[in-house]
């Protein structure tokens, strides 16, 4: 039943992955990206690895995704010109697919020659694999994944820093001043007495 | 540099709850809506609805086709043509309203020296055809005379005033 | 297998037509609600004070026209209200009704939520790219950074839960707040409970946070050229959301099916018999109750003042809360018991 579903999911996976790079329009191709993601988190949680396959749902799917559509919304990409160098980029394609390919076999046949450096444990029945996680990466690794927390910080300071303009001259909103302000600054009541004995005529 | 009290009430969300409470203690008051086929808003007596000729309590109509009122109606709503009838009076042989004209500003009321057309309290009122928005003096005086005892109620009410 | 199939599909059923008929009763609700707080009466008219409005309203939906506009791309117009719909329900999946009362009982229940809530933001985002209009596109932009933003807050807000319940799944989070009223995480968690509200509200683009609709200036938003029933899933969808995110507040910081007075001495025994799935809904209908509340008190955000909400306020405030929870964790302190 399971080997069932995993392959249906799997020939999901594949078209959905087939599609991202022949479809036209870039809105439809980052659409079967996201499938091709869910699929993966699927065939994840098939496996046993229910964390890292719901966090894929939540960063690739829910965040990274949803931001890349945005901006291919907003551009409005011509897809025609893009179109035009494929025999030009073609070679360095196909070595960086031959590349990444080679790194796959060596990763499958590695293992089936015995050369595993045992660092893949092997999933153990009941445990609860967030715990096991969290337990590995605060203690084995604690350093990799601490220093992988400073080189994100970097990159949002360095991409912060990037963006940031400084001060224009011009009238812009000060949003903490507007929101500190009182009835007292803004409105003045006036108290006048109505004129002459409501007889003018 | 804000007082530190401002930061504490945005903090606790003061002004928030304050907005709360105001529309809290309305969910349990009476509510002004009028249910409006059966209860109705209050009109004054002088309420200017649809129009309409009266008669005299012995059954005479009112209107001497005078045209005073032809002559104010601001819309030119009002069509009056006059003869002499056989004891002598000036009557009208037509007199039509055409209710897509009409403003109901009351001016024909205020003009007419016989008290003859009037502004009833009728709101309520409706056409299936454009050719029946206008009226002619059968309809107005039938119009008059269904509507008789609270036109003339409301005459006597706002006689004081006037 | 075909009867455990079965019994799973009943058990489904067995959520959703009370989701339904509580969606369609909480817009009833709010039309009344709203209506008695703006001193009018709101819908009275068909059946006894109005109850079946919300079947006529359904009926009307359904036998409306679907159309779609010549320039909309047709395929992604369709597909998007089911987009929208499919991950509000499938979130109900891991809730706890009562004890043991979830379709599924997972590990990572927590996180299957948050990953769940983000996946709505693909019904806006094709409805209103697949629409092909400019007022359309605006309240998707809109709606898409909003919900991005809002869900750090979010995320934020459950981890504090996580750290306090020393798990992810939602059972062993109720299971830690046993207990009586002042056991339950929102005391502990105050800050963050108002938080995870204040985040839950933006999320489901509702009053004070609903520019992705905006009335007043982008007419409705990412659903202006739905009708009939394409319109109806969309509604669906969000009123779905508004009741999902009430129940998990419920859930993480209300106690989920636990009595206020659980563990008492002469309360707790006298009211022992009441089922744990009515609490649960009662303390869902008071966060259901303060949606259309809010709605009918506050103005709309302004489209900076929901980002600067968003990023400087609720998310430094998390940050610090969690600190201070992991100050309490790390020398046993607990403000939890």
């Amino acid at each position: 039943m399971e080997q069932v579903i995993f392959y249906i999911f799997a020939a999901v996976l594949l078209f959905a992955g087939a599609m991202v790079i022949t479809v036209r329009n870039p809105v439809h191709a980052a659409l079967f990206l996201v499938l091709a993601f869910f699929n993966a988190a699927i065939l994840w949680v098939l496996a046993g690895a229910e964390f890292l396959g719901i966090a894929l749902v939540v960063i690739y799917v829910g965040a990274v995704m949803v931001l890349f559509l945005f901006v291919l919304m907003m551009l409005d990409i011509n897809v025609a010109p893009l179109r035009e160098g494929f025999a030009r980029y073609l070679p360095v394609g196909a070595l960086v697919a031959a590349l990444m390919a080679a790194q796959l076999g060596g990763v499958i046949l590695a293992e089936q020659a015995g050369l595993t450096g045992g660092m893949i444990p092997a999933p153990s029945g009941e445990t609860n694999n967030i715990q096991v996680l969290g337990a590995l990466l605060y203690t084995a690794y604690v350093y990799p994944f601490e220093i992988a927390g400073a080189i994100l910080l970097v990159a949002i300071v360095a991409a912060i820093a990037l963006t940031l303009r400084p001060v224009q001259r011009g009238r812009y909103q000060r949003i903490g001043e507007q929101l500190a302000t009182s009835k007292r600054e803004r409105l003045r009541i006036v108290k006048m007495k109505p004129r002459g004995g409501g007889a003018e005529q | 540099m804000r007082p530190l009290s401002e930061y504490l009430q945005g903090f606790l969300l003061v002004e928030l709850l304050r907005g709360m409470r105001l529309t809290g203690r309305h969910l349990f008051r009476r509510s002004v809506t009028l249910e409006f086929p059966e209860e109705r808003a209050p009109k004054s007596p002088r309420f200017r609805g649809h129009l309409a000729l009266r008669r005299y309590p012995n059954g005479e109509e009112r209107c001497i086709a005078c045209k005073l009122c032809e002559a104010v109606c601001p819309a030119l709503a009002i069509t009056i043509d006059s003869y002499q009838r056989q004891d002598g009076t000036r009557r009208t042989s037509r007199y039509d309203i055409d209710m897509f004209k009409c403003i109901y500003c009351g001016l024909c009321e205020e003009s007419c020296p016989v008290d003859s057309i009037v502004l009833t309290r009728v709101d309520l009122f409706h056409m299936e055809d454009a050719s029946e928005r206008v009226i002619d003096k059968q309809g107005l005086l039938e119009m008059g005379d269904r509507h008789e005892a609270q036109i003339a109620a409301d005459r006597a009410a706002d006689a004081p005033y006037r | 297998m075909f009867e455990t199939l079965f019994w799973q599909v009943a058990k489904i059923w067995a959520v959703l037509i009370p989701l339904f008929l509580a969606v369609a009763y909480f817009t009833y609700a709010e039309r009344r609600v709203i209506g008695h707080m703006q001193d009018r009466r709101g819908p009275n008219r068909v059946g006894y004070r109005g109850l079946l409005q919300p079947i006529a309203d359904a009926l009307k939906l359904l036998f409306k026209e679907i159309t779609i506009p010549t320039q909309a791309n047709r395929a992604l117009f369709v597909i998007a209200p089911t987009m929208a719909i499919m991950p509000s329900l499938a979130a109900w999946a891991v809730i706890p009704f009562d004890q043991g009362w979830a379709i599924a009982d997972i590990n990572a229940g927590l996180l299957y939520i948050l990953a769940m809530t983000s996946l709505g933001v693909y019904g806006l985002l094709l409805a209103g790219w697949a629409s092909n209009s400019k007022y359309a596109l605006l309240g998707t932009l809109r709606s898409a950074a909003q919900i991005i933003s809002y869900e750090i807050a979010m995320g934020f807000a459950l981890v504090g839960v996580l750290m306090a319940a020393g798990t992810m799944s939602l059972t062993g989070i109720v299971e830690a707040q046993a207990g009586p009223v002042w056991n339950w995480f929102w005391l502990p968690l105050l800050p963050l409970f108002l938080v995870y509200w204040i985040a839950g509200v933006a999320e489901t683009n509702r009053a004070p946070f609903d520019v992705a609709e905006g009335e007043s200036e982008i007419v409705a938003g990412f659903h202006v050229e739905y009708s009939g029933m394409a319109f109806a899933v969309f509604f669906l969808a969000e009123y779905a959301n508004m009741l999902l995110i009430s129940v998990i507040a419920a859930t993480l910081f209300l106690g989920g099916w636990y009595s206020p007075v659980a563990g008492l001495p002469v309360l707790g025994p006298a009211l022992a018999w009441v089922p744990g799935v009515v609490w649960l809904v009662l303390k869902a209908a008071i966060f259901a109750f303060c949606y259309l509340w809010f709605r009918a008190t506050f103005p709309r955000y302004r489209y900076d003042q929901i980002m600067r909400l968003g990023w400087k306020v609720l998310i430094p405030v998390t940050v610090v809360w969690l600190v201070v929870l992991t100050g309490f964790a790390y020398t046993g302190l607990g403000p939890w018991f």
